[in-house]
């Protein structure tokens, strides 16, 4: 038990809000009158995740991931239920606390744009009070495992998407968290930048022992790198298991996005199921079941493609199925 | 400690990075030296006293109440607050082991502190060129005391700032907030027309609010005038600090309770 370092017990989450009538009559109304609904962002969450664990927390757009991560880390407080992440309420927002966790938001930089990535080392430095030696050690650490150490001294604003998060992620890390908050961390990135950073969340993990969450919506993220995965929809947690369990069972099929350097006239396929989705002369999509996805590709390379690409199935269909098989 | 005194320095430094903002706010400095120049040369013409100051006492006036005007850059607090809030990106003040409002005090010190040399230099250089002969308080205590209302005058801004940003959470603008704060510190501050000149009865209005204290107090008595209101001038400008900070406490709680609805 006392390996758990996130716990919460039937977690809510609120949030009211107001309806407006259409036009310019309904906004003159809603001065003085105002329809109020409530609406359940994250709904009786139960969750706990143990040190060391590297979990997955997936779910559709406005699914209540991210309100989920900003109840873990204290940036907003539930409306009813537990909490206790490494044994604080996060809400109190202690500095003790916040020395512990780091959160990285894909889309929120935490850098200071004007500032070179040294100097905004030596600001965190000073914040999480870290002692000289140490700091030396993670940051050599750090710039070693992410091959950066040219980058140190240019300006922030200076560096590419791919490059800033690699900084993004050095920040959060150079005190030593215990546990990191990641939100769509490969957002925009591109396949090589995100390979590379899936390659050093899992070394922190294996190496450091840093309990991570990761939120993501590219499912490779979630595959390569959580051994378990928590599925939200609608605020509820409808999955909790093994990530390998939650594909096999419910990721039917894949698609392919098969593109030429010539037109091609339609393509009839041999492979059994595959289904035409998308048929332009020089792009064509298809999905196939997952088991035939190896047949399809090799048809497919006998017309000599330009490129091939393989991916899985939105998170939104595997959420549908989960209920499917849930009789909702 | 340690970690604002880190912050006051990355921002002092960061202010490098914006080479013109620093060359148009000592432009800024002389303009407004230069134009108070011409100004009060016209009003003084034929006589030897306004509002019983020399034009001398006047442009000594002027070159203090400049320098302090422009060290007061306090306003940016409230727009990167507003503007962070309403991107959706505030908490990234919210996760780190700071106290926010710390924080900003230590970024304005920052900011301060590297255009207090710049502004210093061109005060300074306008003194020489126009041959002014500058009055100053030669009473050490009246300096004392300008000097540490001035301190309280930035901290009550900063607060003031902090607090309006805060508004954010309430309000979907506070364009105009800022703007009735921007024109009573306009007016009240003296930075425009020395508050001496004004009927009694409106100086003794202006005494009730903060902005009085914040810039022309302090200037006044650096010229060595207004001594026998420099002890209360501190109280007062004191009391305001403490309810701001009360009036942050209780507002800011409770607001950032209330609009956790949307990304923060």
């Amino acid at each position: 038990m006392n390996d758990v370092v996130i716990n919460t017990g039937s977690l809510v989450k609120q949030y009211r809000r107001y309806k407006k009538k259409e036009g310019v009559w309904g906004s003159i109304v809603s001065l003085w009158k105002r329809d109020y609904e409530t609406k359940n962002a994250v709904n009786h969450i139960d969750l706990s995740v143990e040190k060391g664990e590297f979990v997955g927390l997936i779910g559709p757009n406005g699914a209540g991931k991210t309100t989920l991560i900003k109840m873990l880390t204290g940036i907003i407080a539930p409306t009813e239920g537990s909490i206790d992440v490494m044994g604080y309420y996060p809400n109190d927002l202690k500095n003790e606390f916040k020395k512990q966790y780091a959160i990285v938001m894909g889309q929120k930089s935490q850098l200071f744009f004007e500032l070179t990535v040294n100097d905004t080392l030596h600001l965190f430095q000073a914040i999480y009070e870290i002692p000289e030696a140490e700091f030396r050690k993670n940051k050599n650490y750090f710039v070693e495992l992410f091959g950066v150490r040219d980058l140190m001294d240019v300006q922030v604003r200076a560096l590419s998407l791919g490059e800033r998060m690699k900084m993004e992620l050095i920040v959060s890390l150079i005190h030593n968290p215990k546990v990191l908050f990641l939100d769509e961390p490969t957002i925009g990135l591109d396949a090589v930048a995100s390979r590379q950073i899936r390659r050093f969340l899992k070394e922190i993990n294996e190496k450091n022992g840093t309990t991570i969450l990761l939120t993501s919506h590219y499912m490779e993220d979630i595959k390569a790198l959580c051994k378990r995965t928590v599925v939200i929809n609608h605020g509820s947690k409808i999955y909790d298991g093994m990530t390998e369990g939650l594909f096999e069972k419910y990721q039917k099929n894949k698609r392919l996005i098969v593109t030429f350097r010539e037109p091609q006239a339609d393509i009839t396929l041999m492979t059994k199921d595959a289904v035409v989705i998308e048929n332009d002369s020089c792009k064509k999509v298809y999905e196939v079941p997952k088991e035939s996805a190896r047949d399809l590709v090799s048809e497919i390379m006998s017309y000599e493609p330009k490129d091939i690409a393989v991916e899985d199935e939105e998170i939104g269909v595997i959420v549908e199925r989960i209920y499917q098989e849930r009789g909702e | 400690m340690g970690k604002y005194l880190e912050v006051t320095r990355i921002y002092m430094k960061s202010q490098l990075a914006w080479r013109a903002d620093v060359v148009f706010n000592m432009i800024f400095t002389i303009s407004k030296i230069l134009f108070a120049y011409l100004l009060w040369s016209m009003v003084y013409e034929g006589k030897e006293m306004v509002g019983q100051l020399s034009f001398h006492a006047m442009l000594s006036y002027y070159i203090i109440s400049s320098f302090l005007a422009q060290l007061e850059k306090s306003g940016g607090i409230s727009s990167e607050i507003h503007e962070r809030i309403r991107n959706g990106t505030f908490s990234k003040y919210m996760v780190i082991p700071v106290q926010i409002q710390k924080y900003f005090m230590a970024m304005e010190l920052g900011v301060v502190l590297f255009y207090a040399a710049f502004d210093f230099i061109a005060a300074v250089i306008w003194i020489f060129v126009f041959r002014i002969r500058f009055v100053f308080a030669a009473d050490i205590r009246l300096v004392v005391c300008a000097v540490i209302m001035a301190m309280f005058g930035m901290i009550f801004m900063v607060q003031l700032n902090y607090f309006l940003g805060l508004l954010t959470l309430k309000y979907q603008g506070i364009g105009t907030f800022l703007m009735v704060k921007n024109h009573l510190e306009a007016l009240v501050t003296g930075s425009i027309v020395p508050l001496m000149l004004f009927p009694e009865i409106i100086v003794k209005m202006m005494q009730l609010l903060p902005f009085y204290y914040v810039t022309y107090l302090p200037s006044m008595l650096l010229i060595g005038m207004c001594g026998e209101e420099a002890m209360t001038g501190i109280m007062a400008i004191a009391c305001w600090c403490l309810i701001m900070q009360l009036l942050i406490r209780a507002v800011g709680q409770k607001y950032f309770r209330k609009y956790d609805g949307v990304g923060i």
